[in-house]
């Protein structure tokens, strides 16, 4: 076995956002690494700073102390510009609210992502993903003609179009019943497996924890069990 | 790529409403002003070429020595059409009898505008256009009694015999001021020469009269002007007309209220582009998160803005082109050799305007847009409409940038825009004001009731701007209605429906029983009779005045008028004179004199001044009791001095008299030539006619003006409801969860718009009536009266407006069953 190459690595991120009398730290000191491949949960109570961690790592926004490497991409550092170039290279995401564009049929919402990314066979990919997730029929069809789980799994398969390295998930399953839930769930494991993708997962359910290899938890914006680098009991 | 997606988004996003509401708006606002300012344009070239018929060319050169053929010669090499003639007084003999008279002498391509109309006969009346031919002269009617000649007769001018050929029907440059004078002969410039008249000294003004297109004529005067020599001079075309006036104001009223109608489309533009904006944020996070850099989301909204903006650009120009094209064909049909050009100013000036409102009104909110941080997709960002400072800014620049445009005035632009800004103000306060007092008042109202009024309390807070562009769209509805029944009621007045179309001049005393009893059997109603005795100004108190009209001023004496003038006597001061100081005559008024403003100013004459009056040798005079000011516009006999009746009663005078001929009865000219040789007619005929059909024109450009505004205001309301719809949608699936039943919530929207409407109505009427206030004053001198119809018109106005728009925009909504309103609320 090689050893593990260190894909995430994020040390004393801190995050203070601005209100109405003067900031508030709603993220404090947290680090952690994570490997090439690896599958990662992040839980906790909704509130306590999951989905802003998750925008730290994932280029999304930048944090107020600390570095975040991607890759070698010092984020912390980095343009907007550049991290949205980064973005469009090696990540991928599927929202809680799925975040379809409302006015792209479902392949034009797959194949967007790899348009901009200025991938040549991009309908083709986007052909072959849907049918993955089950809806080649619904090709067509826009956002409001599918249901939620639906939207979902066209989601899924805009995450992976363009092959990326990480794919952060915040919490995929929390707008859908339990059954479709778990069908989504299942949907993004396989493509992860399949693809080799690194996966960080958001979430408050214990459950789907329970799938990741390894599991932060996270209260009032710092993690709970800091140095937990083996799989966590999350109750 | 980006390409793909920006077309594949912008042809989705076309079946939702605001790309149309930005592109309808700019629409308007291109094809208002390419349509007015050709228009008007248009107008003012017909107005142009009247005049060029009374002067029977498009430019004269005026010059007090021979032709220089060096003129000619770069007219001619300009393609200009040339025509020359001489114009001097000289004595006609004829027997014993002899007579001055004014002598014109023409070429054959005489006259280049305008008709000459001859008749060989020597009764005036309908005409032939024939043109002078060597050998022979036309007469005015009066000669022929003067000279007691008869068609075929010789007459003598200086070392000529020349043929009399006929009567001068009408002559397209002579002097309209023709209210006495000498008689008026026409003939060929060749035989000039023969008469031996020309002498060194003898005073003679040459003309050359040239034609062409107003490109080349401007050329050749841009040429011609640093060539001039003291003794030539461009004559100005008289413009002074009584349409001149009413037409100035017209263009300057029409590109007003035109800006006004593309303020308001441009804040529906803007309206929608933010709503657009706000309805993107999400997409557009998305896209960002997905990779895309705030460059490439410019790119794609920007394409976006880039199509409709071209869309309605060349919409815009072609509708404004063809409304230009249909004006041109209403003014060729009255006026029969009215000669269109084309013109890009319309044209530069439209696209202008397009890019401005699309700079200034709908780019900043899609710039906006396109600085949406990628972060916003982990937030449950809810939709917000919220003013932007920056926006507002920019907005009252570009509305700025369109006042500077179109008045081409930088201190009016400012005043303009400074008013406005106060006005909004105003407003804002107002409102303000209106959602603390109608707190208390919904307490006791019932619950449909308190509900509107708690949706219009809040929306009237958060969204002031909504009641202000309503209250404006509502203001310049009414304000531009009432103004246009203001401005055609005007001209109307100037040249009421059977106004005096013929002038009777040089009536003698025994001749007005004989016009009286013709009047009477041809049911004719003759006006008042002005008596005319001709007299020069020889003094002002006992200083003596220069007769002769000279470049160089001798600055010793007193500037004098270097003519004869007709001295008039009236008791009673006539109805378009206006004493500015001193007072009118009275029953003791002896040897007094009224003197017209501007040759009082002009001569440096006062009140109390002694002016002395030469008239047929016998010296007289009179104090100056009173100064007048005349409307020159008006098409009646007007006089610079008008003396007290006791003055001149003793002088031999003539009359001038008007009257009001059926086009139908036009033969009867014959007749009263036939009855009265030496009496002059004028007609003013063509001169009311042309006005009428300008004043037509005109008014159905208003018409259009009023068109346009209201489909701007229109927009407005539209863009507004549209802006708040998802909010409204929201609400509607709270209160039907809560229960509220489908009557009560129709209830309460209608009741939230009728109000809105009626204080949107109110405060329009309040902002019309002040403007209607200070336009009467400052541009039509009226004495102001409240309009009573806008009382009550504006909030009518305003109420049914706002809510037919409104209800009709949101019935959609009221019709969705609960059930899945709710759900698709929640799932968004
Ligand atoms: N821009 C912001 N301004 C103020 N508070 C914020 C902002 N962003 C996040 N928060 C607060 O920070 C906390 C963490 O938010 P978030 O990361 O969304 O939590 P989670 O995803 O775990 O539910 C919440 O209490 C939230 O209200
Ligand atoms: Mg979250």
């Amino acid at each position: 076995m090689t050893t593990p190459e260190v894909h995430i690595k994020a040390t004393n991120l801190a995050k203070s956002v601005k209100v109405a009398d003067g900031s508030l730290t709603i993220l404090h000191d947290i680090s952690l690494t994570i490997n090439r491949g690896e599958s990662v949960a992040i839980v906790g109570a909704s509130g306590s700073g999951k989905s802003t961690l998750l925008s730290l790592l994932a280029g999304l926004d930048t944090p107020s102390e600390g570095e975040v490497f991607l890759g070698r991409h010092p984020l912390h550092n980095l343009s907007e510009d550049k991290r949205a170039g980064i973005r469009a290279a090696e990540v991928g995401f599927v929202f809680q609210s799925f975040l379809l564009l409302p006015s792209l049929t479902a392949l034009e919402n797959v194949t967007l992502p790899a348009e901009l990314a200025g991938i040549k066979d991009a309908k083709a990919r986007g052909a072959a993903l849907l049918q993955q997730v089950g809806l080649a029929a619904r090709a067509d069809f826009f956002p409001s003609q599918l249901s939620g789980g639906e939207q979902q799994r066209v989601a899924i398969a805009r995450a992976f179009i363009t092959q990326p390295a990480v794919l952060f998930a915040d919490e995929p399953s929390a707008n859908l019943d339990a059954q479709t839930g778990q069908k989504v769930e299942d949907l993004l494991f396989k493509l992860n497996k399949e693809q080799g993708t690194t996966l960080i997962l958001v979430t408050h359910n214990a459950e789907l924890a329970a799938r990741c290899q390894r599991q932060y938890r996270m209260q009032a914006g710092r993690f709970v069990n800091k140095d937990n680098e083996g799989l966590a009991d999350v109750g | 790529m980006l390409v793909n997606i920006a077309w594949r988004l912008f042809w989705r996003e076309l079946h939702r409403g605001e790309l149309w509401v930005i592109g309808f708006a700019l629409f308007l606002a291109v094809g208002s002003v390419v349509s007015l300012s050709g228009i008007t344009q248009s107008v003012n070239s017909a107005l142009k070429q009247r005049s060029a018929q009374f002067s029977a060319a498009d430019r004269v050169l005026r010059s007090s020595q021979p032709f220089d053929s060096e003129v000619i010669t770069q007219a001619v090499a300009q393609n200009l059409k040339v025509s020359r003639q001489m114009q001097f007084d000289s004595m006609l003999f004829a027997g014993d009898k002899m007579q001055l008279a004014t002598i014109k002498a023409v070429d054959d391509s005489y006259p280049l505008r305008g008709e000459l109309q001859l008749n060989r006969s020597s009764v005036a009346g309908v005409g032939d256009a024939i043109s002078t031919q060597p050998g022979e002269v036309y007469f005015e009617a009066r000669l022929f009694d003067l000279l007691n000649l008869q068609v075929g007769d010789k007459v003598e001018l200086g070392m000529s015999r020349l043929t009399v050929a006929g009567v001068i029907t009408q002559e397209p440059d002579a002097p309209l001021s023709v209210f006495g004078g000498a008689p008026r002969v026409l003939m060929h410039l060749d035989d000039v020469a023969a008469t031996e008249i020309v002498q060194p000294g003898s005073r003679i003004a040459y003309r050359y009269l040239f034609a062409g297109t107003e490109q080349q004529l401007s050329q050749f005067e841009e040429l011609m002007q640093p060539q001039l020599n003291a003794h030539q001079r461009w004559q100005k075309l008289d413009n002074q007309s009584a349409i001149g006036g009413a037409l100035q104001r017209a263009e300057r009223f029409l590109l007003l209220s035109g800006l006004l109608g593309i303020v308001l489309a441009a804040c529906a533009a803007a309206v929608a582009a933010s709503r657009y904006s706000q309805r993107h944020t999400q997409s557009v996070a998305v896209i960002k998160a997905l990779g895309a850099t705030t460059r490439q989301i410019r790119l794609i909204y920007g394409g976006h803005l880039l199509l409709v903006v071209a869309f309605s650009l060349v919409c815009g120009i072609i509708a404004g082109q063809l409304a230009i094209e249909a004006a041109q064909f209403g003014i060729q049909y009255y006026l029969g050799d009215f000669r269109s050009a084309f013109s890009w100013r319309p044209i530069w000036l439209g696209s202008l305007t397009c890019l401005i409102c699309a700079i200034l009104f709908a780019a900043r909110p899609m710039w906006r847009l396109a600085g949406t941080a990628a972060i916003e997709v982990l937030k449950n960002t809810t939709l917000k409409l919220e003013l932007d400072k920056l926006q507002l800014l920019t907005g009252a620049l570009a509305i700025w940038a369109l006042m500077w445009l179109f008045s081409g005035e930088f201190l009016l632009s400012v005043g303009l825009f400074l008013l406005c800004a106060l006005f909004a103000a105003l407003l804002m306060s107002v409102a303000a004001l209106l959602v603390k007092l109608a707190k208390p008042v919904a307490a006791g109202q019932s619950s449909a009731r308190r509900l509107a009024l708690a949706n219009l309390r809040r929306r009237l807070w958060a969204n002031s701007f909504q009641l202000i562009t309503f209250s404006l769209a509502i203001f310049l509805t009414l304000l531009l209605y009432f103004l246009r029944a203001e401005l055609i009621g005007q001209w109307q007045q100037q040249i009421p429906e059977g106004a005096p179309n013929q002038f009777l001049v040089n009536i003698a005393e025994p001749q007005r029983a004989v016009l009286n009893q013709f009047a009477a059997e041809h049911d004719l109603v003759t006006g008042q009779y002005y008596p005319v005795v001709r007299g020069r100004l020889v003094s002002v108190n006992d200083e003596q005045l220069q007769q002769e009209a000279t470049k160089e001023q001798r600055s010793e004496q007193r500037v004098g008028i270097g003519r004869e003038l007709n001295l008039t006597w009236l008791a009673q001061l006539p109805d378009n004179n206006q004493v500015v100081s001193g007072t009118w005559f009275d029953a003791k008024s002896s040897a007094q004199v009224s003197v017209e403003s501007e040759i009082a100013q002009r001569l440096d004459i006062k009140l109390g001044d002694t002016l002395a009056f030469s008239i047929g040798g016998q010296q007289l005079s009179a104090t100056v009791s009173s100064i007048r000011k005349v409307d020159w516009n008006s098409l009646q006999p007007n006089f610079y001095m008008i003396l007290s009746p006791d003055v001149l009663a003793d002088f031999p005078a003539t009359y001038i008299t008007a009257f009001y001929l059926q086009p139908e009865q036009n033969l009867l000219l014959n007749q009263l030539a036939r009855l009265m040789p030496t009496v002059t007619v004028i007609s003013v005929d063509n001169i009311i006619q042309q006005v009428n059909s300008i004043i037509s024109q005109v008014t159905i450009a208003l018409s259009f003006i009023l068109l346009i505004i209201c489909c701007a205001a229109a927009l407005v309301l539209v863009a507004q409801v549209q802006a708040t719809l998802e909010q409204r949608e929201q609400e509607l699936a709270i209160l039907r969860t809560l229960g509220a039943r489908h009557a009560f919530l129709r209830n309460a929207l209608l009741l939230e718009f009728s109000l809105l409407g009626g204080l949107a109505g109110l405060f329009a009427t309040v902002l019309a009536e002040s403007m209607l206030f200070i336009v009467q004053q400052r541009a039509f001198d009226l004495p102001f009266t409240l309009h009573y119809t806008l009382w009550w018109l504006g909030p009518v106005l305003g109420i049914v407006l706002v809510t037919t728009l409104g209800w009709l925009q949101l019935k959609r909504l009221m019709r969705i069953p609960g059930a899945v309103l709710i759900r698709r609320v929640l799932q968004s």
